[in-house]
């Protein structure tokens, strides 16, 4: 029935212990041979907030997206989860500690269906071991049904019941990019890292991404760090701004003190204004 | 692997799949139907669950990716629970309940629950806006409403204070709805559900107390007529009216219990009513629901209904999809759908003259149909299809050719929501693409001196709500005025013309009906609507829309670059594709009823700019109205027109649209 609709499990059932997501980045130093890309980043976020990470091209926002997943080692600096220190794990080990994200370039495989991409990502809390999945035991189908369950909450949440069998390699762009969002979710992450949800969309998808974001926000506690080049969405939904240039952070402060800040009005629009020929 | 999940909701069916269900050929008897007469649909479905309980299934909707049932036991409970919810809150006998809501099985609950306590239910369509539901809610003075989801919540929260009967409205949908919880105006049907658990738990008899209360002949239910004449009116259904046209179809059609049905026109329409309350209930069928109205293709196929009653439009734009797809196939794909579709025509052909059928064309019809119609009918969904009937506006008689070479028993039928549904459906074995068919038993029709269709049943409807002037123009001693011209044909059946007020003659006096040449010009693929004018005027003339998917495709198999539906429309290529089209059509009319000139319009008509009605129907005179300009061009020297439109949106923001429209001439 449809009016026990809009409250997937792994949401609805979370316990405050499961949505705590404090992350704490103090001194992170990445460089890639002589160019700096990140300097002296500190920035904390705290359980239940919307922080989105903002600057022109080049800031260093997705490196240091990279750097809190794991994809980049920092080295210099300190990340701290939860209490925990995770610098240079390894990707799949930082997923293991809470830490989900999507890709600004989806990285789904194009081959296999919505839903078998999004059952990829249950993988990580499966409790079977290959024997007892070559068996198929019933422990193993009870599991196997609830994993189907949870993908199927989300699909449902995501309004993606049309495409579930569908290849993702046949699929539009913005599609796509809600599938990443979905896979991401079935992690069941503390922390969801976004990197440019928006990116390439037409404006009736973005509405819909705005949409599901400020849900799983405002009604399910989802902790978020949002990377983001589309500055409108960014000032309606986030609580926090951070704003990087050229590797350094220039400000952070709410949505309204970021936007009337003259260093970002420089970082974004240029040094010098150039006076009209006569 | 994927196994199918188990039934874990907590308050759920009872987890039967479709394949353990038995296929049956049971059928309810006659005398039990006619014991049907006597009680309410709420009765009717406590002595199926009595009688069935948990083995059956009634109904099944498809939730998370997997059809979940209920049986007629858990349909019961869940009807008990609604109206029980609906008693705590204070509705009463004789009020009035509003129901927005999609296909869903709360919509039966819903229903069903309102109607046990004597409460009398509205359905109205959740793609109406605002002002047309506040219209409607006012009109019956609504004490309760139960919408879908937070987009029907928002829509009545604007007109909040327009609708002072309303108690409370109970969604549906949670999704979304949390920071609407401290509004003390709305309920979530789940909090409505455990109202009524715990006041079942108080008083035990309360619910079969109040179930007993009902007579056959209360008013049941209301349908808003379409309102193709102006604002909508009220028909008024009772009990009785249902279920002796239920009984109607379940006595002539090949229906047993345990047969599907499919549940995909609105709930607002009187032919789920006419099923969902009536036939299903009666007739032991289960009801089938599907899981979002965007995913009806997909969920039409997994169930494979066994009857099939949807409008013409669906008809139409079934075949043209298919023709398309078939244009789209290989080589080897196209040659033998050619080969069999020209065999299945010769035999529609030769039924339809009543000639024998040679054993060698039957022969190739069977490897056909297995080779071909098989196939295809599975892929739309219609492989199980023992009747699948149109209704609601004529479907062109080219159309039903097409299906019923394919292998589909498709046929016309005839009812209106005053008639309390169809009441003339074809016979198997006599199906004439021209006609109606033929009358359902305990209904007499006769035509009327100006050749008005009058019937006269037990389905009649009671009156129009709070319009004693309307139904006694509509009702005149026991006989419904149909305002259809009509006539019977030499074998008994009954030939539609047109809307009675809608016959029209052109300035030499020669009579035609816009219908007749609009339905076959609504046959071509490329061609979506089609408005005819001529009313006193020397010749007719056209306004089209096109179908924006297939002429699309179209256009970009042969490069031709366009932006929007407005440029689509007035590219010379599509002009001269629809003016090929439409010179088709003129070879088969008589020669006064020939277009001679035609253009096609810059947008397409829409509900929403009050130019179709919600069902899909042309409202003919508000586009005479507000097209005058384009069309008296029409009836010029002109060439082209300048023209300034307006498109509204569903958010109620209006935009301009500003182009040339081009009239052309058919030589």
């Amino acid at each position: 029935m449809k009016a026990f609709r809009g409250q997937p499990t792994i949401f609805a059932s979370a316990q405050p212990d499961d949505r705590r997501a404090e992350l704490e980045v103090k001194d992170l130093c990445l460089n890639f041979g002589g160019l700096v890309a990140l300097q002296n980043i500190n920035l904390s976020v705290k359980t239940g907030e919307l922080l989105a990470v903002i600057g022109p091209n080049g800031a260093g926002k997705t490196s240091l997206l990279n750097c809190i997943t794991g994809y980049y080692r920092p080295q210099i600096g300190q990340l701290i989860f939860n209490g925990e220190e995770v610098t240079g794990l390894r990707p799949h080990k930082i997923t293991k500690r809470g830490i989900g994200r999507t890709f600004q370039n989806i990285e789904l495989f194009p081959g296999a269906s919505v839903i078998a991409n999004m059952l990829l990502a249950r993988h990580m809390h499966c409790r079977y071991n290959v024997g007892l999945a070559a068996l198929f035991w019933s422990s193993v189908k009870r599991e196997e049904v609830r994993h189907r369950r949870v993908v199927e909450e989300l699909i449902d949440f995501l309004e993606i019941q049309t495409i579930r069998k569908e290849l993702v390699g046949s699929l539009p762009y913005g599609l796509r990019k809600r599938v990443d969002l979905g896979r991401a979710l079935a992690l069941e992450p503390k922390l969801l890292v976004l990197d440019e949800p928006f990116a390439g969309m037409t404006l009736e998808e973005k509405e819909d991404m705005v949409r599901f974001l400020v849900e799983l926000n405002e009604t399910w506690g989802q902790t978020m760090i949002l990377v983001e080049h589309d500055m409108s969405v960014v000032m309606s939904i986030s609580q926090r701004i951070i704003v990087l240039d050229f590797g350094k952070k220039l400000t952070e402060g709410a949505p309204t003190k970021v936007q009337n800040h003259p260093d970002v009005i420089r970082a974004y629009l240029g040094d010098t204004v150039i006076s009209q020929p006569a | 692997m994927i196994p199918l999940f188990l039934s874990q909701r907590k308050t759920g069916g009872t987890g039967y799949s479709l394949s353990t269900m038995k296929a049956t050929k049971e059928h309810i008897d006659k005398r039990t139907l006619s014991a049907f007469s006597k009680h309410t649909f709420p009765q009717v479905l406590a002595l199926q669950a009595k009688r069935w309980g948990s083995e059956r299934v009634a109904i099944r909707e498809k939730d998370y990716g997997i059809w979940e049932s209920y049986t007629w036991h858990d349909y019961l409970q869940y009807v008990k629970q609604v109206a029980l919810g609906l008693l705590s809150l204070g509705l009463k006998r004789g009020e009035h309940v509003g129901i927005i809501t999609d296909n869903h099985a709360e919509w039966l609950f819903t229903e069903l629950g309102a109607q046990s306590l004597g409460a009398h239910t509205l359905n109205l369509y959740t793609s109406s806006v605002t002002k047309e539901l506040t219209f409607g809610l006012n009109r019956i003075e609504a004490a309760y409403v139960i919408v879908q989801d937070q987009e029907q919540v928002d829509k009545l929260l604007e007109a909040k204070k327009k609708l002072a009967h309303v108690r409370r409205v109970i969604y549906i949908d949670r999704t979304g709805m949390r920071t609407y919880r401290d509004n003390p105006w709305l309920l979530s049907f789940a909090e409505l559900l455990e109202r009524g658990a715990a006041l079942g738990q108080k008083e035990h008899e309360r619910f079969e107390e109040e179930l007993g209360k009902g007579k056959a002949d209360d008013l049941a239910l209301m349908i808003m007529t379409s309102g193709t004449m102006g604002l909508p009116k009220f028909a008024m259904l009772s009990y009785q009216n249902i279920i002796d046209m239920a009984r109607k179809w379940l006595e002539t059609s090949p229906i047993g219990v345990g047969d599907n049905w499919i549940s995909i026109t609105p709930p607002a329409w009187i032919v789920d009513q006419m099923w969902g309350v009536g036939v299903a209930i009666c007739g032991g069928m289960v009801m089938n629901f599907p899981e979002t109205p965007a995913t009806i293709a997909e969920d039409l196929r997994e169930i494979g209904p066994a009857i099939m009653i949807t409008s013409s439009r669906f008809w139409e734009d079934l075949a043209s999809k298919i023709r398309v797809k078939i244009n789209d196939s290989g080589f080897i794909k196209r040659r033998l759908y050619h080969w069999s579709q020209r065999i299945g025509e010769r035999i529609v052909d030769r039924e339809s003259a009543q000639k024998s059928i040679p054993l060698w064309l039957r022969f190739l019809n069977r490897v056909a149909y297995s080779i071909i119609y098989r196939p295809l009918l599975d892929r739309v969904g219609c492989s199980q299809v023992r009747a699948a009937i149109t209704g609601g506006h004529p479907v062109s008689p080219d159309v039903i050719r097409f299906f019923r070479a394919i292998g589909l028993n498709l046929k016309h039928a005839y009812g209106l929501t005053e008639g309390g549904g169809v009441f003339q459906v074809q016979p198997d074995g006599e199906v004439k693409p021209e006609t109606v068919g033929k009358t359902l038993p305990r209904t007499k029709v006769r035509i009327a001196d100006d050749q008005e269709v009058l019937v006269s049943s037990p389905a009649n409807f009671m009156g129009y709500f709070k319009d004693p002037k309307e139904t006694a123009a509509t009702l005149t001693d026991g006989w419904l005025h149909t305002g259809d011209a009509g006539y019977f044909d030499p074998d008994g059946h009954l030939v539609i013309i047109g809307r009675k007020h809608e016959i029209m003659r052109t300035k030499g006096g020669e009579a035609f009906s816009p219908d007749f040449i609009e339905t076959r010009l609504k046959f071509s693929p490329f061609i979506k609507e089609v408005v005819i004018f001529g009313e006193g005027m020397p010749y007719i003339t056209a306004l089209i829309n096109i179908n924006m998917e297939t002429v699309g495709d179209w256009a970009e198999g042969r490069h031709i670059p366009y932006t929007t539906y407005t440029d689509l429309s007035q590219q010379p290529g599509v002009e001269e594709l629809i003016c090929g089209e439409v010179r088709a059509v003129n070879e088969q009319l008589p020669s006064h009823m020939k277009i001679r000139r035609l253009l096609l319009l810059y947008k397409l008509l829409d509900a929403d700019d009050q130019e179709l009605t919600r069902t899909g129907k042309v409202r003919r005179k508000y586009i005479y109205e507000h097209y005058s300009k384009l069309i008296k061009a029409m009836y010029k020297d002109l060439e082209e027109l300048a023209v300034k439109g307006h498109v509204r949106y569903r958010n109620g923001h209006v935009g301009t649209i500003e182009t040339t429209v081009r009239i052309l001439t058919l030589t």
